[in-house]
């Protein structure tokens, strides 16, 4: 049993009421839970009562109250995870870990298994997390591969190379791989350890250099080669077996004992490997190249700018690119209404969702009177099928923290805050190292410049809620509550941290402040329409062929993000709608795809722009399924403060359940309806008045996909409990459909019509997908 | 100093006040169950909503406080319709009977329970005093009533009902064998007269309630003594003579005139209408036949709640209306049509014996049974033969088999007052599978029961304050939420200072006083 000396966390943490959260994570990280006993030890030494340990150890997802296994697989359960089938998988893994009902644990105590929200790596959907290693397009044949590949790596633990990334001067060039958490999920690092290796046998002078999200996720693993004085070539879907030959194309090993070795070195590999391997062309992607200019063609980086350049934390780079700048010309040249007035001007709107003037609402902090104000970078991205937070906050830290220091100079803040969500192990690393080389520059911490402004900031980690997204019970927690929302007004601006003057504001907004503190005002509004300025990051996700993070101007329409940038629906299938803003948002139909995208014309069509997850469905998607996918999703995150959303929303669902499992009536329709109403009118806060949104949108444009459950049919075959998979008597005995079915409801008899037990069917539509003669029909 | 409208009249308001502050100022009526004065604002109920018109929105009038321009509206349909679908949400998640199904199947609605506690405390006077709040011939009930009560009474899903029946003549009987039997507080004579026709349980029950309101009765029979169908038609084995002479008695003692030997005829009624304010039809199975009242396959045609015929001075009650024989539901007839007779006489609505809003959640599960038998004697039903009753020592033990079904606070509860008042229906959100009853002994003196919480917090905010060593607090959040002892240990009484204090202050039956 690992040992804790709960005294010097303590000692680390504080005794006060707002240590609890950082108190219980670190006791969690130790242990995989919470023992008792320590739990006990705390309230003995601290200022913590128990119903105050108790009460928050039991409202968020990541404290766990009893033992878990060894190693956890957490299921994400994502909108773009979801849509390809997140819990097919999941019971996958239920079977292949032989768990009864109702426990989560194997036997032996080896593995726990979870369902998760969002990871943040949508275009690998469907994604699975094994302790912290993430693994994408994990199919229900893929479940055991997955799991055995973790245990390999486990057996076989590989040490960190050094990078070879030294400023030697005569360099050759430069090679760039791409690090974000998608990337590495998707292989990179094992894409970067085949060019270290590549790199040192070839003898090469490169600067190897990892940058951050490049945003075309489709594409990851992405490798780009840019040898001196030539042009930059982009590879993608790189396998670490296509490295060497892709760097020897670009740059030549030195001597000529070198190249030998080198030649040697690679007919050694090819016929250890038995690598059969047919040419490098194929994943050349020229950025003329039609699919990656439309993907990138469009898009105006703001906030992303320089994106696939800067190594996320190499605070030299980022300053010769103009980094910091802004903030000079704020703390030298500015006062802080000046920067206010400039943030106003810019028309630049609360970029999480709220769509609140940013400038309006710094000018009501700046305005309030006290000795203390904070200001809270709200990294706590919960919507499902969300991931530009995370890739913001690790490809570019400093620009966020620029950003921050400018807001509190703007507002008088004096303490700041980044409020990451449990999550996103990665971005808080790289925020907790950027503040690290901020505060060694002097652009954090006391007299920054040089001036008589001194500010910093601190992180916290978010512990798993949904609702922590909502400014004030972000900032309840913080102060070491439970995560219940506040009624405003007062808002945080004028009442906020421990009551004093807070700025919130989303991590994506705090990005674009420098941009427009340094490019000027009129740079920022050329973009954008007349009330919505600017650009917003999306994650484009779901069935759609270019999948990935995507900035574009306000007022670009539906269509061209998803024809042009998107590149169409994938697998030559029809689009049905998009969604958008997540489990707040709506369903915008087919058929207003020329909706533009800016605050007032989403929520006008019934739908929000949320924090920007864009994910696209087909026809082959339920619409009904999807209402009930998201108000589940917002159910289960409800804090309970308020009947409305409390008890709103879980009648809501029920009913929905009743008419995904065939057994709904036509005046549950209306009491569908009805009861959205009165759940957006009576709940206390953003989650309870926008849950009934995804019902709301999908009854005002698919109501007769509701009709068609009512009487009995699901029309896309989506809801398990509504269809019934038949073979048809065409089927002629190959057996293949025997062979893939991964509960064995179909007997193995060749030559025979074969039949599925319904009994024993998972409806996993495997059968139907391998069957050669189409003979597999569902009803 | 600002200014609003309030309901549409403008007034000026100290700026750091709520509105529900201003608004009870004002003297309007704002319902609240999660608001707890002098402690932390902890919106949660919403039951308090009004309507901001000048945004468009509900907003909590407990915790918002009065802006400059505000216009409030208290009571549109819009608020009402919110306040009701609010309750309906909380209802749906509220697991627990107001009544006992033994009062709620009782024709009289007897409160059965309370009857079994006096008794099991050794106070039969007064369980006595608590039948007759609504049974006014219970020695004769006693002995002949069918018992619907038992036949819903929980305990017979363990082994056999409790004798509720028994248990009732048990007290009756002992108020008999008194030198002076009990007498009902009577109102002051009000001046007007009633005539009853018949005196059979329905007319003796109607007088007995009638007299109680102040109204004179002249009871008319054709017989040559009172009683009806008890008289004529049940063997005095089963129903002694004297049992029944005694009960008579007293509601003549009460007042009651009776005029035997003297039969109403069929064009009688409007010569009787001229002397008395009301008349009462209690001829029960007799086939009595009276002009200008329809009569369909020999019963009475009168509305079933309030027994008002079409003439709104006659009432037709008991067998007369609803033939069978049942006494229970010819007594219970006797003390609904009181009511109506005087709501009638008073120019108020006839609507009878208003039921207020019941919380009922159907049968008992198997560890529900358990849960219940915590508080119940486990010793099996005492049987007697014949219409013997039981020994002082019998009646305890019987009483004690009372699993207490009821709510300890179904009279002060506000759940259920604002249920009433708005006209919530529980099942409209009730879902199919419910959640399983339990029932927590450990915080002496009360008893809190999880599954009737609406989580509003004032438990949580009292033991806070109050600095208890553990208290309550939520555990979990979102539906699955619930208040419980941190650290649950299943000894220790979290609430060694505050108990008390949280069953008064809890809005519903979730912590009661045991």
């Amino acid at each position: 049993m690992a040992e804790l000396n709960i005294e010097q966390v303590i000692k680390e943490k504080g005794r006060e009421k707002k240590a609890v959260i950082p108190i219980l994570q670190v006791i969690q990280n130790k242990f995989n839970y919470l023992p008792e006993d320590i739990l006990r030890r705390v309230c003995e030494t601290t200022d913590i009562t128990p119903d105050l340990i108790m009460g928050v150890a039991s409202f968020y997802t990541q404290f766990r109250l009893e033992p878990a296994g060894d190693h956890i697989i957490k299921v994400c359960t994502g909108t773009a995870c979801h849509v390809k089938g997140a819990e097919l998988v999941y019971d996958a893994y239920r079977r292949s870990l032989k768990l009864p009902d109702g426990k989560n644990t194997d036997e032996k105590g080896k593995y726990s298994l979870e369902k998760v929200n969002c990871l943040g790596c949508c275009t690998l959907a469907p994604v699975v997390q094994i302790d912290d290693t993430t693994y994408g397009h994990v199919g229900i044949e893929d479940v055991d591969q997955v799991i055995g590949s973790f245990e390999h790596d486990l057996n076989n633990p590989s040490g960190k190379r050094g990078s070879t990334g030294d400023n030697i001067d005569g360099r050759e060039g430069e090679i760039r791989i791409g690090l974000g958490s998608c990337c590495v999920a998707s292989g990179s690092e094992e894409v970067k350890k085949s060019l270290e290796k590549a790199v040192v046998s070839n003898g090469l002078n490169v600067n190897m250099k990892k940058v951050g999200c490049v945003g075309m996720c489709h594409q990851v693993p992405l490798l780009e080669m840019i040898p001196s004085g030539k042009e930059p070539v982009l590879y993608a879907h790189v396998k670490p077996g296509d490295v060497n030959a892709i760097i020897k194309k670009h740059f030549k090993p030195r001597g000529l004992w070198d190249r030998l070795k080198s030649s040697l070195f690679e007919l050694a590999e090819d016929i250890q490997t038995d690598h059969n391997w047919d040419g490098v062309e194929r994943f050349e992607l020229n950025v003329r190249e039609k699919q990656v200019s439309s993907f990138l063609g469009r898009q105006v980086p703001i906030a992303t700018e320089h994106r696939g350049v800067l190594d996320p934390l190499d605070v030299e780079e980022y300053q010769q690119s103009g980094g910091f700048r802004a903030m000079k010309i704020c703390l030298n040249e500015l006062d802080p209404p000046e920067v206010v007035q400039r943030v106003i001007d810019s028309g630049i709107r609360g970029r999480g969702g709220g769509g609140f003037s940013t400038g309006e609402k710094w000018r009501i902090v700046k305005d309030q009177v006290s000795e203390r104000k904070f200001i809270i970078c709200n990294g706590d991205e919960g919507d499902p099928g969300a991931f530009m937070d995370r890739m913001i906050l690790e490809s570019y830290p400093y620009r966020v923290i620029e950003g921050m220091v400018i807001g509190a100079y703007a507002t008088g803040a004096t303490e700041g805050y980044f409020y990451i969500r449990a999550e996103y192990p990665l971005a808080v690393q790289r925020i907790r190292e950027a503040l690290k080389i901020c505060r060694e520059r002097g652009y954090l911490g006391k007299n920054i410049l040089g001036t008589d402004f001194s500010f910093d900031i601190k992180i916290f980690e978010g512990a798993g809620a949904f609702i922590c997204g909502e400014e004030t019970a972000l900032i309840a927690s913080i102060e070491g509550n439970r995560g219940f929302p506040k009624l405003r007004p007062p808002f945080p601006a004028e009442k906020g941290l421990w009551g004093h003057p807070t700025l919130v504001n989303n991590t994506e907004t705090f990005a674009q402040i420098a941009y427009i503190i340094k490019n000027g005002v009129f740079e920022f509004t050329n973009h954008g329409t007349q009330l919505s300025k600017g650009t917003k990051v999306f994650a484009l996700a779901g069935k759609v062929n270019r999948g990935g993070l995507i900035e574009v101007p306000m007022g670009i329409s539906i269509r061209e993000i998803v024809e042009d940038i998107g590149g169409g629906v994938s697998g030559d299938r029809e689009l049905k709608a998009v969604q958008i803003g997540g489990p707040s948002g709506g369903c915008i139909p087919h058929w207003l795809m020329d909706t533009p995208v800016d605050f007032e014309s989403l929520e006008e069509v019934g739908a929000m722009m949320g924090s920007g997850g864009l994910v696209v469905l087909d026809d082959t998607d339920c619409m009904v399924d999807i209402a009930r996918y998201f108000l589940s999703f917002t159910q289960s995150e409800s804090c309970g403060k308020c009947t409305f959303c409390r008890v709103g929303t879980k009648r809501m669902l029920d009913i929905l359940n009743k008419i995904c499992t065939g057994k709904g009536s036509p005046k549950d329709i209306e009491e569908l309806e009805n009861l959205s109403g009165w759940t957006k009118k009576g709940s206390l806060c953003g989650l309870g008045k926008t849950a009934p949104n995804p019902v709301l949108s999908t009854l005002r444009y698919f109501r007769d996909e509701y009709e068609a459950h009512i009487h009995g049919k699901c029309p896309t075959g989506k809801c398990r409990d509504m269809v019934k998979y038949h073979i048809e008597e065409t089927c002629i005995g190959c057996t293949k459909c025997a062979q893939n079915c991964p509960v064995d409801a179909i007997a193995f008899t060749p030559y025979e019509v074969h039949s599925i037990d319904q009994e024993k069917c998972i409806k996993c539509d495997g059968c139907r997908q391998v069957c050669p003669e189409d003979c597999v029909t569902v009803s | 100093m600002i200014s609003i409208s309030l309901n549409g009249k403008k007034i000026e308001v100290p700026s750091d006040k709520t509105v529900l502050e201003i608004s009870r100022a004002e003297g309007l009526n704002i319902p609240t169950m999660c608001h707890l004065k002098g402690h932390d604002l902890f919106p949660s109920c919403m039951v308090c909503v009004v309507k901001e018109n000048n945004k468009g929105r509900l907003i909590p009038s407990c915790t918002t406080l009065v802006q400059n321009g505000m216009e409030i509206i208290t009571d549109d349909e819009e608020v009402l319709e919110a306040r009701k679908t609010g309750l309906e949400l909380l209802l749906s998640d509220h697991v627990g009977d107001c009544e006992a199904p033994c009062q709620t199947n009782c024709p009289a609605y007897m409160d059965i329970p309370l009857m079994n506690r006096l008794l099991a405390e050794g106070k039969p006077q007064e369980a006595l005093e608590i039948v007759k709040r609504d049974i006014a011939l219970p020695a004769v009930l006693g002995r002949i009533c069918p018992a619907p009560c038992e036949r819903a009474c929980h305990r017979r899903s363990v082994d056999s009902a409790v004798s509720i029946c028994k248990l009732k003549q048990f007290a009756a009987d002992h108020d008999l064998d008194q030198k002076e039997q009990f007498m009902p507080d009577m109102a002051e004579s009000n001046g007007r007269k009633i005539a009853i026709i018949g005196t059979g349980p329905a007319g003796l029950s109607a007088a007995y309630f009638l007299l109680q309101k102040g109204y004179a009765c002249e009871l008319f029979d054709k017989n040559p003594v009172p009683g009806g169908a008890l008289k004529y038609a049940i063997p005095n084995k089963k129903l002694p003579k004297d049992v029944l002479d005694k009960e008579i008695l007293v509601i003549a003692r009460m007042g009651a005139i009776f005029k035997l030997k003297k039969e109403v005829g069929k064009d009688d009624l409007e010569a009787l209408k001229k002397k008395f304010d009301a008349l009462v039809i209690a001829t029960g199975e007799d086939n009595a036949v009276f002009t200008g009242l329809d009569k369909r396959s020999n019963a009475f045609v009168a509305d079933r709640n309030t027994h008002q015929t079409k003439d709104p001075e006659v009432f037709a009650i008991g067998s007369a209306v609803k033939p069978g024989r049942v006494a229970i539901r010819a007594v219970a007839h006797g003390k609904q049509v009181a009511l109506s007779v005087d709501q009638y006489l008073n120019n108020k609505p006839v609507i009878g014996e208003r039921r207020i809003f019941n919380s009922r959640f159907g049968r008992l599960l198997n560890d529900e049974l358990m849960e219940y038998m915590l508080e119940a004697d486990p010793v099996k039903r005492h049987e007697t033969e014949g219409s013997k009753g039981f020994s002082y020592k019998e009646m305890q033990k019987e009483a004690e088999r009372c699993m207490h079904c009821d709510c300890r606070k179904q009279h002060n509860c506000k759940l259920r007052d604002y249920s009433d008042e708005y006209g919530a229906i529980q099942k409209r959100f009730f879902p199919r599978e419910r959640k399983s009853v339990r029932k927590i002994f450990k915080h002496e003196p009360i008893v809190y029961e999880p599954e009737k919480c609406i989580k509003c917090g004032i438990c949580v905010r009292i033991t806070s304050e109050h600095k208890e060593k553990l208290g309550l607090t939520f555990i979990g959040k979102g539906f699955d939420v619930e208040v419980a002892v941190p650290f649950d240990n299943e000894t220790v009484n979290a609430l060694e200072k505050t108990a008390i204090l949280c069953a008064e202050n809890c809005p519903t039956g979730a912590l009661a006083k045991k």
